[in-house]
């Protein structure tokens, strides 16, 4: 799969289909898995696939320290090319101008992301170029893919409440969470806004619940569940969690998945006449 | 039971303009009575309503939010209340998930014309919330740390 | 001759230090969701019971001690307006002493270079009154990863700077005891053994890069054209500044109503975008290769020139904790090759 890969970038290269191929690396073998930016054919042997490669690459397409290198190719698996269907679907990018590398995934990690338990998207579907086959089915049962939300939810609210109380006090207000997530891009984030301070830039409890909430809703039927906010945050906090429960209200509420269909209607900026609910009197 | 003792909750309703705020006006040019609890917060559609507006009702001692516009099809901006509604129905979960008690948030279409209904809600959720008393816990989470 | 203390002599003092209502902190687990940690996070944190507290099994804590005396949430005074009056409101000095135990030498000596810009041209009162209130028992590191880099920057496993106490492991789980400020002297009176055994000083890991180049590159002028390339996976959070024992940098708001309110006074990151925007609009380091810059520069040759010390104790912190690994050991390793 390796020699695929680098086979593919050095022709795009040498080619000039793109300018820049965003992929992994590592700087050598005792070093972690970083994302790189190859820009020169000869340098494809920099670009490293194994199952520590944990970013979602998608995010440095809303960073113009990238978008100014010239055209570019993207390696993805499942769970990032999920994310750039919703780019996509938001007008964040021309898919037409970018060259979608897909990488048959097994998940990442050892032990293995709890993301990866329920993972349907082992081969992406849509990419320009396809490369390995997974060995991992991608009919995990539907009923796992909610599983740690519905045994959290059978906690009573004052003990989801305390439970949260804890997670929240650890948070530092770092916005890695924020930084490393593809669906964040805007260029003034709303906890930036401080005329009037609309959201508390203080890393106290409440500041920390109003930036959580805020955050999580905003991600509501666009987050893609890649968990890299969660890896990402220095206080592992449980953001796989928050998540989830949107994930799971688009789900339940309007059958929806964000970047799994191409044809689906994002659910956030749009609406129906026979959205149900029972609890409007 | 002696009124003035009994705990009072503060109730903050965000209502829309062209609709629950003139409901609630139509009860006040009928004389209908019910619980001065509520503190009515005046917005032009309920499709403004952002979910923080509730997360700050609580933050400033709010027992209880109450949000309502106009009934679905009556919106006087066609379709505010839609995106309203679809917003609510993934809020909620939300809620649920943090342990904020839902009880507590209250959604409701009162048109301009339903100074009764209005009436009934408000005094509904006011006794509802009286007996569930203060909500402390997001006060809680505002203590200065 | 030097003094000893086993480890469960340590806690038995940490125990009754808590008993008797003082505030003790130190490394502890702090039962994080674990996703794709081989172990809990542990964290410098106030301890409840004396059990709770880690001195070693582990490379360091996510945090740093800085903690306690520059914390990440700080109230500078308030004000209630009053009619047209503005009425305004003192904050209080913590008054409450603190013992910080259990924290690694690269965390202890970020205190020492901390206390020259926080009595520069302006004496930071908060800053010097937690300063003053706690005591610091480091413990030397018995073991290193690939993110420590103290031996690169002048600083080491057994580095005393900072610290009141130096804890150095032996075996039988004891620790030779060295007081070396009256603070610490004070805190352990009487509590050691007298010994003719005295600690191995641990070795701290190979040095990385080479200095000198590194001051060599950066003496180089400002506008060097390696920093979009370097900088270019960075994507401006800022972990690695809130993590990191020697970063300092704060903003100060308003958080209030129509009232009256608070200023306070948060952490800040230079890789914000936001950091540097000016009112106007403009904002002279907009792009993430000109921030990256700044920080090495501020942390290798500007604090240096200023106050003759680095901002840097290689504790690795900004390493272990960027997103996509990154921090300021790859940076440095990378411009010290190039001279």
């Amino acid at each position: 799969m390796l020699d695929e890969l680098r086979q593919t970038c050095r022709r795009l290269l040498q080619d000039g289909a793109v300018q820049a191929v965003i992929g992994y690396g590592r700087a050598s073998p005792d070093d972690p898995v970083v994302p790189i930016f190859v820009t020169k054919p000869e340098e494809v042997d920099r670009l490293v696939w194994d199952d520590h490669c944990f970013a979602n690459l998608t995010k440095y397409l809303s960073r113009k320290e990238v978008l100014s290198l010239g055209k570019l190719a993207i390696c993805v698996k499942g769970c990032d090319e999920r994310a750039l269907l919703v780019l996509e679907k938001e007008s964040q990018i021309d898919r037409s101008q970018i060259t979608v590398i897909g990488l048959a995934c097994d998940g990442v990690g050892q032990p293995r992301l709890p993301k990866c338990e329920s993972c349907d998207v082992h081969t992406p579907r849509r990419a320009d170029v396809a490369i390995g086959k997974a060995t991992a089915p991608d009919d995990a049962a539907a009923g796992k893919r909610y599983a740690e939300l519905e045994e959290f939810l059978k906690k009573t609210p004052e003990q989801r409440m305390a439970y949260w109380k804890a997670e929240l006090a650890r948070c530092i207000k770092c916005y890695a969470c924020r930084q490393v997530c593809p669906m964040c891009y805007c260029r003034q984030c709303i906890v930036d806004k401080n005329r009037p301070v609309s959201i508390s830039t203080s890393a106290t409890l409440k500041g920390n619940f109003a930036w959580h909430i805020n955050r999580a809703f905003h991600l509501a039927g666009r987050c893609v569940g890649c968990d890299e906010c969660t890896r990402a945050c220095p206080a592992g906090i449980d953001l796989r969690l928050l998540n989830l429960s949107m994930a799971k209200a688009a789900e339940d509420g309007f059958g929806y998945r964000p970047g799994m269909d191409p044809n689906a209607e994002p659910i956030i900026g749009a609406y129906s006449q026979q959205d149900h609910e029972e609890f409007i009197r | 039971m002696n009124e003035a003792s009994a705990f009072q909750p503060k109730i903050i309703a965000y209502v829309c303009n062209w609709c629950t705020y003139l409901g609630a006006d139509l009860a006040g040019t009928n004389r209908l009575e019910y619980p001065a609890n509520v503190r009515i917060i005046r917005l032009p559609c309920t499709g403004r309503i952002d979910f923080n507006l509730i997360v700050k009702a609580f933050e400033r001692g709010a027992d209880a939010v109450l949000v309502s516009g106009c009934h679905p099809g009556d919106c006087h901006y066609t379709a505010g209340n839609y995106h309203a509604r679809r917003r609510w129905i993934l809020f909620r979960q939300l809620l649920e998930t943090l342990g904020i008690d839902v009880n507590r948030v209250h959604f409701s279409w009162i048109s301009a014309a339903e100074g009764k209904k209005w009436q009934q809600v408000i005094t509904e959720i006011t006794e509802k919330t009286q007996a569930m008393g203060p909500y402390t816990a997001y006060r809680e989470i505002c203590q200065e740390c | 001759m030097s003094e000893l203390l086993a480890k469960k002599d340590i806690l038995r003092l940490v125990e009754q230090w808590l008993a008797a209502g003082r505030r003790v902190a130190g490394p502890r687990c702090v039962n994080a969701n674990a996703q794709h940690r081989q172990t809990d996070l542990i964290n410098y944190a106030w301890l409840t019971k004396a059990d709770e507290l880690k001195l070693d099994g582990f490379i360091r804590p996510t945090n740093s001690i800085k903690d306690f005396v520059f914390p990440r949430h700080e109230k500078l005074y308030g004000y209630q307006f009053k009619g047209k009056q503005i009425e305004l409101v003192p904050a209080e000095l913590p008054t409450a002493e603190q013992i910080v135990i259990g924290a690694r030498p690269c965390d202890a000596a970020a205190l020492a270079i901390l206390d020259a810009v926080f009595n520069w041209d302006f004496k930071d009162e908060f800053y010097n009154r937690r300063r003053e209130l706690t005591t610091v028992v480091t413990v030397a590191c018995a073991k290193y990863d690939d993110f420590c880099f103290c031996t690169s920057v002048g600083d080491g496993p057994c580095d005393p700077r900072g610290s009141d106490v130096l804890l150095i492991p032996m075996d039988g789980d004891r620790y030779e005891v060295r007081c070396l400020t009256e603070k610490g002297k004070k805190l352990l009176a009487g509590a050691t053994a007298t010994s003719s055994e005295t600690a191995k000083e641990p070795e701290g890991p190979p040095v990385r890069f080479d200095l000198d180049a590194v001051g060599k590159f950066l003496a180089g002028g400002y506008e060097q054209p390696d920093w979009p390339d370097l900088a270019r996976r960075c994507l401006g959070c800022g972990a690695c500044a809130y993590t990191c024992p020697t970063c300092h940098c704060f903003d100060i708001v308003d958080e209030g109503s129509a009232s009256g309110g608070v200023r306070v006074r948060n952490w800040d990151a230079c890789q914000f975008t936001m950091f540097t925007a000016h009112a106007s609009g403009h904002n002279p380091r907009g792009d993430q290769a000109q921030r990256q810059r700044q920080r090495i520069h501020h942390k290798f040759q500007i604090y240096p020139e200023k106050f003759g010390q680095l901002l840097c104790t290689g504790c690795g912190n900004c390493s272990r904790n960027c997103p996509v690994e990154m921090g300021v050991l790859p940076v440095l390793k990378t411009i010290a090759a190039k001279t």
